[in-house]
C-alpha cells in the first residue's frame, strides 16, 4: 500500500493522535487535540495566530487556544489550518478555529473558519474563508471556495465558486462521514486493509 | 478520456408501474404479455432509468411494505422552515404573510451570489487617541451590506442603512440611489395633505401622466382596493346580491366582473339581454383611471435606458444568472419604474434575500407510514424515524480483482481493453442481523450497441449475520477454524467457477468476470454519451428469516415461541465497472 510508511512517519500520542513527524506545526501550546486525530505529513496548523494578547493586557494567558480540534478528524497531506483573524475595537486579531468530531481536510486545502461541526468533509483545494461557520453532516466539493462569514446549514453539500448549496445530504449517507475506518489506515504499523 | 469510479446504482421498484398500485388491471393482461415481463430484463441504458437509479444512501425502506424507496416516490412533508444563513426558524404564519425569503438581516450579493455582511461605514477610532471613551460604544453607522467575496457593497446602488439590524425592512423603504419609498399609506397620507393645500390639478384623473410612478407591489395593492372597493359598491347597489362581504377572490365574484365585462360584449345574440342588464349598472363599475386607483401607463419611451446603455460598459450591464436571481427572488421592492421585470444595469440590482430552507419528513406512498422524520429543532441533526434501506439490503463495492503474478499490471490510463477478459471482485455487506441468501442474475451481454460479455462466477451465497463487533472478538479463536474452511477459491489464487472468493464476517466477495465489448463507430458516427462505460444490469434477490412483525405477532398470542417469517426482497441495480477504451489507444 502506498500509505504505508516507512517506520516512524507518525508520532502516535496516548491518546491516540497521529502526527506526521512531517507535519508543520506552529504554536503546538495553543493547538488542542480531542484524540484519534490524524496529521499527514505537510499539514501546517497555525496555533501561533492566537488571540492577540497586546490588546487585552494579560487577560488573554488564561486560556489562549487558537485551534481545537475534536476527535477522529483527518488532515490531509498539504492542507492549513488558520485561526481567522478581523478587526475588534480597532485592533486586528484572531479568533479561535473551533472543529468538532470527524472532520476531513482534502489536500491543499485552507481552511479559515471560525466553526465547523461534526461529521464534516472537505474535499481537496477547498478554501474557506474567514469566520465561515460550518454546521454538521456538511459535504464540500473538491475546488469550492466559501466566502468569508459564510453559514453553511447541516446537511448540506456546497460546490463552487463562490460557494452554493447544490444539495442535500441524503438520509442514508450519514454512516459516510464516520472517519474511524480511515483512522485505522494510516499510522506506523497499521494493518493491511482487507483484500 | 477521464477514468470511471465503479459505482452501484439501484432501481426502485416505483417505476415498474404495473407491479405497483394498479392491482386491478393485472387479471386483464394477457399471459403473453405476462411471460415478456418475466423475460424482460432491465435496461440501465433506456432513458426512462435515468429516473429510477439511485445510490443506496438516497433510498428509504418501508418496513410495513417492506419495499425500497425512493426520493421520487416518497411523499414529503414540511416539519420546519428555517434560514440557511442566520439559522433562525420561521413560522408557517409568518411565511404567508412576508413569503419565502428570510425577513432579518440575511442578503445575498446580487452579483456573485456570496454572502453580505452589514458592515460600519465609519472608519475605526484610532486606537492610540480614543482608546478610553471608545470601549464602550461599538461601530456606528451609517451601515452598508458588503460582499467578502467579489468585493460588491450596497454603496454602488446608493443604499445606506440607519441601524445594524433588520436590513430587510429598512431596504424595502428605500430605492437605488437613496431616496426613500412610500408605503401605500404613507403616499395616501400625502395626497390628503396635497389636496388640503389645494395642489388638487396635479393629481386629477385627468392627466394621470402627471402622477409619480409606483412600483410593481403598491400597483398591485392600488389595483386591488380599487377593485374590492368597486366590487362592494356594485354589489350593494345590486339588490339581488346582498353578499358584499364576498372578496375579490371568491370565483362567484369574477364571475360577476366577468359579466360587467361582458356588457359591451360584440355578440349579437346576446345584445339584448346585456344592454337591459348592463344599463342597470353602467355607471356603478368602472376602471382605474388614476394612479391611486392602480393605472399604470406603459413606459414606452425607452431613450433614457438606452442613454444609458450608451454610456456604461459591458460590467456594468447584468449577466443573464443575475438577473435571473433577481427576477426568482421577484423582489417587490425591486426597481421602480419597473424594467419589464429585469434589470439591465448592475446599478438597479438589489441584494436578495436569502430563500428558506425546510426539514421534511417523508412518507411511504403505498401505506403512508412516515419512514424519516428529522427533529425539528434547526440546530437538532437527529432524526425521530430515518429508515434508510442501506440497513436492509446487503451494499454493493465493486473493485478490479488482481492477482499478483497472475493478473497483468493495469493499464495506466485505467480504461477497460475491449476484448480482454477482466475479473472483478463484487463484495456484498450484510447490514441485517440475520444470515441472507443472495442470488444474483445478470443477462449473458450488456443491452445496448456495444455487447460486453458478462459471467458471474457465483451466482447464489450466503452471508453470515451482522453480528456484534465485540461477539466476534470475543470467539475469534472459534471462528478462526470455520472461516477458514470456507475460504473459498482465494487461496488458490485463481477464482472457480460456483465458489465465492472470500469471506468475512458479514460479507462475502465474489467474482464476475466481464469481455468488454470492442467500441466500434462506423461511418463517422459519434458515440452518444457515457455508451463506452461499462455497466451491468443485474438483478439481486436476497431471502432471509426474520421475527415477525408486530401485528403477526398480535394475531397469535401466548404461544410463546419465537415465530419467525421468511421475507424475500429482489431489485435491478445498475453495476457501473469502467469506461471502455479503443484498440487504437492502448495500441
Amino acid at each position: 500500500m502506498s500509505r504505508r510508511a516507512p517506520k516512524g512517519e507518525y508520532i502516535e500520542t496516548d491518546t491516540g493522535n497521529k502526527v506526521a513527524r512531517k507535519a508543520i506545526l506552529v504554536g503546538t501550546q495553543n493547538i488542542t487535540l480531542g484524540g484519534k486525530t490524524v496529521i499527514q505529513p505537510e499539514v501546517m496548523i497555525r496555533g501561533d495566530l492566537s488571540r492577540s494578547s497586546a490588546s487585552s493586557g494579560g487577560s488573554g494567558s488564561g486560556n489562549n487556544t487558537a485551534i481545537s480540534i475534536g476527535r477522529y478528524c483527518f488532515f490531509s497531506r498539504g492542507c492549513c489550518l488558520r485561526p481567522p483573524g478581523r478587526f475588534y475595537k480597532g485592533h486586528f486579531t484572531h479568533l479561535p478555529l473551533r472543529m468538532g468530531d470527524h472532520v476531513f481536510v482534502g489536500q491543499n486545502s485552507v481552511v479559515q473558519a471560525a466553526t465547523i461541526g461534526s461529521h464534516v468533509h472537505i474535499g481537496e483545494g477547498v478554501v474557506i474563508g474567514e469566520m465561515a461557520t460550518i454546521k454538521d453532516y456538511t459535504r464540500i466539493l473538491d475546488g469550492t471556495v466559501v466566502p468569508p462569514y459564510m453559514t453553511i446549514p447541516s446537511f448540506s453539500i456546497v460546490a463552487g465558486r463562490p460557494a452554493r448549496v447544490i444539495g442535500e445530504v441524503p438520509e442514508g449517507g450519514h454512516e459516510a462521514f464516520e472517519l474511524r475506518e480511515l483512522y485505522k489506515t494510516v499510522g506506523n504499523n497499521v494493518q493491511p486493509a482487507p483484500a | 478520456m477521464a477514468p470511471l469510479s465503479p459505482y452501484t446504482y439501484i432501481q426502485c421498484p416505483c417505476s415498474d408501474a404495473p407491479s405497483q398500485a394498479r392491482p386491478s388491471e393485472t387479471p386483464t393482461r394477457d399471459i403473453a404479455a405476462d411471460q415478456d415481463d418475466d423475460d424482460r430484463t432491465f435496461d440501465p441504458r433506456a432513458p426512462r432509468s435515468n429516473y429510477s437509479l439511485y445510490p443506496l444512501e438516497y433510498l428509504l425502506y418501508c418496513e410495513d411494505c417492506h419495499q425500497i424507496r425512493c426520493p421520487r416516490c416518497v411523499a414529503e412533508e414540511i416539519v420546519t422552515y428555517y434560514c440557511p444563513s442566520c439559522l433562525f426558524e420561521v413560522p408557517s404564519s409568518n411565511l404567508k404573510s412576508e413569503g419565502n425569503r428570510c425577513t432579518r438581516s440575511c442578503f445575498q450579493c446580487p452579483v456573485c451570489i456570496g454572502p453580505l455582511q452589514v458592515t460600519s461605514l465609519e472608519t475605526p477610532p484610532d486606537p492610540n487617541l480614543l482608546a478610553a471613551d471608545n470601549t464602550s460604544s461599538g461601530p456606528s453607522g451609517p451601515y452598508i451590506l458588503a460582499c467578502a467575496y467579489c468585493h460588491w457593497s450596497s454603496i454602488e446602488i446608493g443604499i445606506k442603512f440607519d441601524k445594524p439590524n433588520g436590513i430587510y425592512s429598512q431596504l424595502q423603504k428605500l430605492r437605488n440611489g437613496g431616496q426613500t419609498r412610500l408605503t401605500a399609506k404613507e403616499r395616501k397620507d400625502r395626497r390628503k395633505e396635497a389636496m388640503s393645500t389645494g395642489s388638487f390639478a396635479s393629481t386629477h384623473p385627468s392627466n394621470p401622466g402627471s402622477d409619480d410612478v409606483l412600483d410593481v407591489e403598491s400597483q398591485f395593492e392600488n389595483l386591488r382596493t380599487f377593485y374590492s372597493h368597486q366590487l362592494s359598491e356594485s354589489t350593494s347597489a345590486a339588490p339581488g346580491l346582498s353578499m358584499s362581504d364576498l372578496g375579490i377572490s371568491s370565483p362567484s365574484s369574477l364571475a360577476r366582473l366577468m359579466n360587467y365585462y361582458n356588457v359591451g360584449s360584440l355578440d349579437p345574440s346576446k345584445k339584448g339581454l346585456g344592454n337591459s342588464r348592463g344599463r342597470a349598472r353602467l355607471g356603478t363599475f368602472r376602471e382605474a383611471l388614476d394612479t391611486e386607483e392602480g393605472l399604470q401607463l406603459a413606459q414606452l419611451d425607452e431613450s433614457a435606458s438606452i442613454s444609458a446603455f450608451k454610456a456604461s460598459t459591458l460590467s456594468d450591464l447584468t449577466t443573464t444568472s443575475q438577473r435571473l436571481s433577481q427576477a426568482e427572488s421577484h423582489l417587490s421592492n425591486l426597481v421602480s419604474p419597473a424594467l419589464h421585470g429585469s434589470s439591465r444595469l448592475t446599478s438597479t440590482l438589489r441584494p436578495i434575500p436569502v430563500l428558506l430552507r425546510t426539514k421534511r419528513s417523508k412518507r411511504c406512498p403505498v401505506c403512508r407510514h412516515i419512514i424519516s422524520k428529522p427533529e425539528p429543532k434547526v440546530a437538532s441533526t437527529r432524526f425521530r424515524i430515518r429508515l434508510v434501506a442501506g440497513s436492509y439490503i446487503p451494499a454493493v463495492s465493486i473493485r478490479p480483482l488482481r492477482v499478483p503474478g497472475v493478473t497483468p499490471p493495469p493499464p495506466p490510463d485505467g480504461l477497460l481493453r475491449p476484448l480482454v477478459p477482466a475479473q472483478y471482485l463484487l463484495t456484498f455487506t450484510n447490514p441485517l442481523f440475520e444470515p441472507v441468501k443472495v442470488t444474483l442474475a445478470t443477462p449473458s451481454t450488456t443491452p445496448g450497441r456495444f455487447a460486453s460479455k458478462v459471467t458471474v462466477l457465483c451466482p447464489q451465497f450466503e452471508i453470515d449475520a451482522n453480528t456484534d463487533v465485540w461477539d466476534e472478538a470475543l470467539k475469534s479463536g472459534s471462528s478462526e477454524t470455520s472461516r477458514r474452511r470456507d475460504e473459498g477459491s482465494k487461496a488458490g489464487g485463481v477464482a472457480e467457477v460456483g465458489k465465492i472468493w472470500e469471506r468475512g464476517r458479514n460479507w462475502v466477495s465474489i467474482v464476475v468476470e466481464v469481455v468488454p465489448a470492442l467500441i466500434k463507430t462506423e461511418g463517422g458516427e459519434e458515440l452518444k454519451e457515457d455508451e463506452d462505460v461499462l455497466e451491468i444490469p443485474m438483478f439481486i434477490r436476497i431471502e432471509w428469516e426474520a421475527d415477525a412483525t408486530g401485528a403477526e405477532v398480535g394475531a397469535a398470542p401466548g404461544t410463546g415461541k419465537e415465530v419467525r417469517e421468511k421475507r424475500e426482497l429482489a431489485y435491478w441495480s445498475a453495476l457501473g465497472i469502467g469506461r471502455i477504451g479503443s484498440l487504437g489507444q492502448l495500441g
